[in-house]
């Protein structure tokens, strides 16, 4: 479990994270969203007690990163997968972390295993691929079986195998019961992966709920699409049923405000052939940019406010 | 939504503290990790053969007539080797934070200090053994020499046996001052040009200027440590031609193991105080 | 784009001026890279600031022995100043293998030999930026004890001018030697250690096995000094170390050479850094040719 509260990082003036608050549960995959600069990766850092945070806290299992007893055993972290001596073979790189804990060699072998390392595992790091690279971060985060784990951008560079191959193995793992906090700018990966997802914009905490509902809130989410023969008679009869209608390119309506099965209805009732109906579904990806653009003009409304 | 986790937690979680980090295990791993790199081990090797063809090679021009002392022959390498034992600190301190592998060890070992711990046993182990090599390496590269013109070993010249075990902890010494000074810079070429500085050039450029000032500065700077390495008449004979403090036997070996401490010191405070990327 | 164009492509009118790499687009392009970065400017504002200060403790110091010649402590600066020009030599040789940023550079400019000659031209004209700052601040940290015993320098008499020419080409010699050395190993620490066991460490081995006083000789069981006549092996070998060699520009043309080395003069001595410097641009030369960057 990763606490997370009021959370404040700055560099001199500039903070990287702004008085965050959220939580990690376990039996979760809590997706870690947020543009490029967001401070994702700082809060990651500050989590695994490679940064000290200017105020507020980061806790796992109740304790301070630095207090834990085994901290390789309680949380597995891979922050970036260029974190390894690139003249050091993979095998050995695990083993030197594993021996900080007094992990056994069998479990090097099995973690090699079980990321595919296991072909190159006496080559040297340098020598990888980027997926190669990933493979011995998630490789390094596995090592103590740990309860709670921190991944940043763990599907950076793989190939579909791979990805496929990472998203698995992360809902193993909140199946197992653990804790999963996982960073990504790809959102189609984690709608597909996590339960919940917190978003951050500029340091700033912008939603913490269940995927589902973050989708909900789209735009496009509710909408129903329909493309006609004659849109013009079929708007003006919705519109008089009390529907939302846009036009949009080649014929086609979206209605806000009514159901696939009242379209239908009222498409019938003006005669109207009907080439095309469907209910939209909203994306994550829709939502974090409606989301995101939404925290870029409450700044900016707050910084004319503050001019003045 | 999921199962519950608590019927399914993984295993290991309940157990108490004695699975974590202890200084074994973190001077194991630290080990793992020096011997693990290729280039630590060329560079042992190196060092190993540079001292060895300077020892060599010096002691072709030794006349009997020079005043120098069988053991000067032997460890005469350390001009060069002193290099290599600060390279090897400065790799094993900088590694960490050039490569980003700091990132990984310090996210598996949250207290720093441990970690330095750690790498000072590791650097000084594995610059005693390559130390001893050299000085034997040293011994039967300039048996010829010492078979020709150059002075025997003669143990019974005083301070010839201590001045072969001054090679060694010289050399370890070298080793400690490029390890403070690579994790206080953090990266390798400030850290091998400030060694340098303080271990010959600035030496060099004190010697070039002899004064009371400048050779008291110069009794000062680590490469005192080098006295380590002279017999009781070649340290008398500079503590006479001195302008500065007499450092007389031990002397050199204090300053430069003065510098070790308050360069780890150093480092260790930043290590605790700064973040790491 | 202009209606008077009389061609009928628009092509003819782009291509007036070559539209490829020529070397003056590389060297600005180069001179672009070097200047945008932060480390040439500490490593050059440190050393011009240690090369004053050196001068400048070292002229207090000697000021009051009798006789004292001012511009006698000009050139000692030059020894810390040695390690600025290599070290910054050094970062701008391997700078682009280190960082990666040559993928960009070959990817841009594939004839290699262009950008290495660019980057030698630019290191060049860095180093005569910082040799003549250095060799400025010397100056400068001579004057308070000069002034203080009531000696006058003039700059312009004797072999003065020759010695601050010296001075200034000798810290470039060095930083050429250094990114001479950077572009053939390609990485910093190799590169670094070989440049300074060149220059600093080699001379001192030399120094070690000619002369007994150096570390724990005993002067008292020394014969007297015998004057060394003609040249001898070990005299010779330092005499053409790149230290040594470059250092030979920095002494007046007058000036006797150091016993047992031959006679180069301050033009023979820039020769000898010169050809050091050529000889492992060469080399590094046929390496980016012959192999391959990754």
């Amino acid at each position: 479990m990763i606490e997370v509260e009021a959370l404040t990082k700055r560099y001199g003036r500039a903070a990287a994270v702004d008085g965050l608050t959220f939580t990690a549960r376990p039996g979760t995959v809590t997706g870690f969203l947020g543009p490029n600069g967001a401070g994702k990766s700082t809060t990651m850092r500050v989590v695994v007690g490679l940064e000290r945070p200017t105020s507020g806290t980061a806790r796992v299992d109740g304790r301070r990163y630095a207090d834990l007893p085994a901290p390789m055993r309680a949380v597995g972290v891979m922050l970036d997968a260029r974190s390894v001596h690139p003249g050091r073979t993979a095998h050995k790189h695990l083993l030197a972390m594993a021996q900080t804990h007094g992990i056994g060699r069998a479990r090097v072998r099995e973690v090699l295993e079980q990321t595919g390392l296991e072909p190159v595992a006496h080559r040297r790091a340098g020598t990888f691929s980027l997926g190669m690279g990933q493979r011995l971060g998630i490789a390094g985060a596995l090592l103590g079986d740990a309860a709670t784990l921190v991944l940043d951008e763990p599907v950076n560079g793989l190939d579909p195998d791979g990805v496929l191959w990472v998203r698995r193995l992360v809902r193993e793992l909140a199946a197992e019961g653990r804790t999963v906090l996982l960073s990504s700018h790809l959102m189609h990966e984690l709608a597909l992966c996590a339960d919940r997802v917190v978003v951050i914009g500029r340091g700033r905490l912008l939603a913490d709920a269940p995927v589902q509902e973050v989708v909900a809130r789209s735009e496009r989410a509710g909408v129903v699409r329909v493309r006609t023969s004659d849109p013009q008679p079929l708007a003006r009869e919705l519109l008089a049923a009390g529907a939302d209608v846009a036009p949009q390119e080649g014929g086609a309506l979206h209605v806000r405000g009514a159901t696939v099965d009242d379209v239908g209805t009222a498409a019938r009732r003006c005669g109207a052939t009907v080439l095309e109906l469907g209910a939209e579904s909203g994306t994550l990806e829709e939502a974090y940019l409606q989301l995101t653009r939404d925290a870029v003009e409450y700044r900016t409304a707050d910084d004319r406010e503050g001019a003045r | 939504m999921r199962t519950d986790p608590a019927g399914t937690r993984p295993a290991g979680r309940a157990d108490p503290a004695r699975r974590g980090p202890t200084p074994t295990r973190v001077l194991r791993a630290e080990w793992t990790k020096l011997v693990s790199v290729r280039s630590n081990a060329w560079l042992a090797l190196g060092t190993v053969a540079a001292t060895a063809v300077t020892a060599s090679g010096l002691g072709l021009f030794v006349r009997p007539e020079d005043g120098r002392s069988g053991s000067w022959v032997v460890t005469s390498g350390f001009v060069v080797a002193q290099v290599g034992f600060l390279v090897l600190g400065a790799l094993v301190g900088t590694s960490e934070h050039t490569t980003g592998t700091a990132r990984t060890t310090f996210a598996a070992v949250p207290r720093r200090l441990l970690v330095l711990a750690g790498q000072v046993g590791v650097t000084a182990a594995a610059a005693l053994v390559t130390a001893l090599v050299a000085l034997g390496a040293s011994y039967l590269a300039t048996s010829p020499a010492r078979a020709g013109d150059a002075p025997a070993l003669d143990p019974s010249v005083p301070g010839a046996s201590r001045a072969l075990l001054g090679f060694v902890v010289a050399s370890v010494a070298v080793a400690l001052l490029g390890l403070g000074l690579g994790a206080l810079l953090r990266r390798p070429a400030d850290t091998i040009v400030g060694g340098l500085v303080l271990l010959v050039v600035g030496d060099q450029l004190l010697a070039a200027n002899p004064g009371r000032l400048t050779d008291t500065v110069r009794a000062l700077l680590p490469s005192s440590g080098a006295r380590l390495l002279q017999d009781d008449a070649a340290l008398a004979a500079l503590d006479a031609a001195t302008l500065g403090p007499r450092l007389g036997v031990w002397g050199g070996g204090a300053v430069v193991g003065a510098w070790v401490l308050v360069v780890l010191g150093a480092a260790a405070y930043r290590l605790r105080r700064h973040d790491l990327r | 784009m202009s209606a008077a164009t009389t061609g009928p492509h628009h092509s003819r009118v782009a291509s007036t001026p070559a539209p490829g790499p020529t070397l003056g687009r590389v060297v600005a392009a180069e001179w672009t890279k070097l200047t945008s970065l932060r480390s040439p400017w500490w490593v050059a504002a440190v050393t011009v600031v240690v090369t004053g200060a050196t001068a400048y403790l070292a002229a207090q110091a000697s000021s009051s022995d009798p006789g004292y010649q001012p511009l006698g402590d000009l050139t000692v600066g030059l020894v810390l100043a040695q390690l600025g020009a290599l070290v910054l030599g050094v970062l701008m040789g391997t700078g682009e293998f280190r960082t990666g940023a040559f993928r960009t550079t070959f990817a841009v400019v594939p004839r290699r030999w262009t950008v290495l000659g660019a980057q030698t031209l630019v290191m060049a004209a860095f180093a005569l930026l910082m040799g003549v700052l250095a060799t400025a601040a010397s100056v400068l940290g001579i004057l308070p004890a000069a002034r203080s015993r009531g000696i006058a320098l003039d700059l312009t008499a004797g072999d003065t001018p020759g010695v601050l020419l010296g001075m200034v080409l000798l810290v470039v010699g060095l930083a050429l030697l250094g990114q001479a050395v950077g572009a053939l190993l390609r990485r910093t620490v190799p590169a670094l250690v070989t440049t300074l066991g060149l220059v600093v460490v080699l001379p001192l081995v030399l120094g070690l096995a000619s002369d007994p006083l150096l570390t724990g000789g005993d002067p008292a069981s020394l014969p007297l000094a015998e004057e060394v006549t003609g040249t001898t092996v070990l005299g010779t070998l330092e005499a053409l170390t790149p230290l040594a060699a470059g250092f030979l520009m920095t002494e007046p043309a007058s000036a006797t050479p150091v016993a047992g080395a031959p006679d180069l003069g301050p033009v023979g001595g820039g020769l000898v850094l010169a050809a050091w410097v050529v000889v492992l641009l060469v080399a590094a030369a046929a390496r980016l040719r012959a192999r391959d960057v990754r």
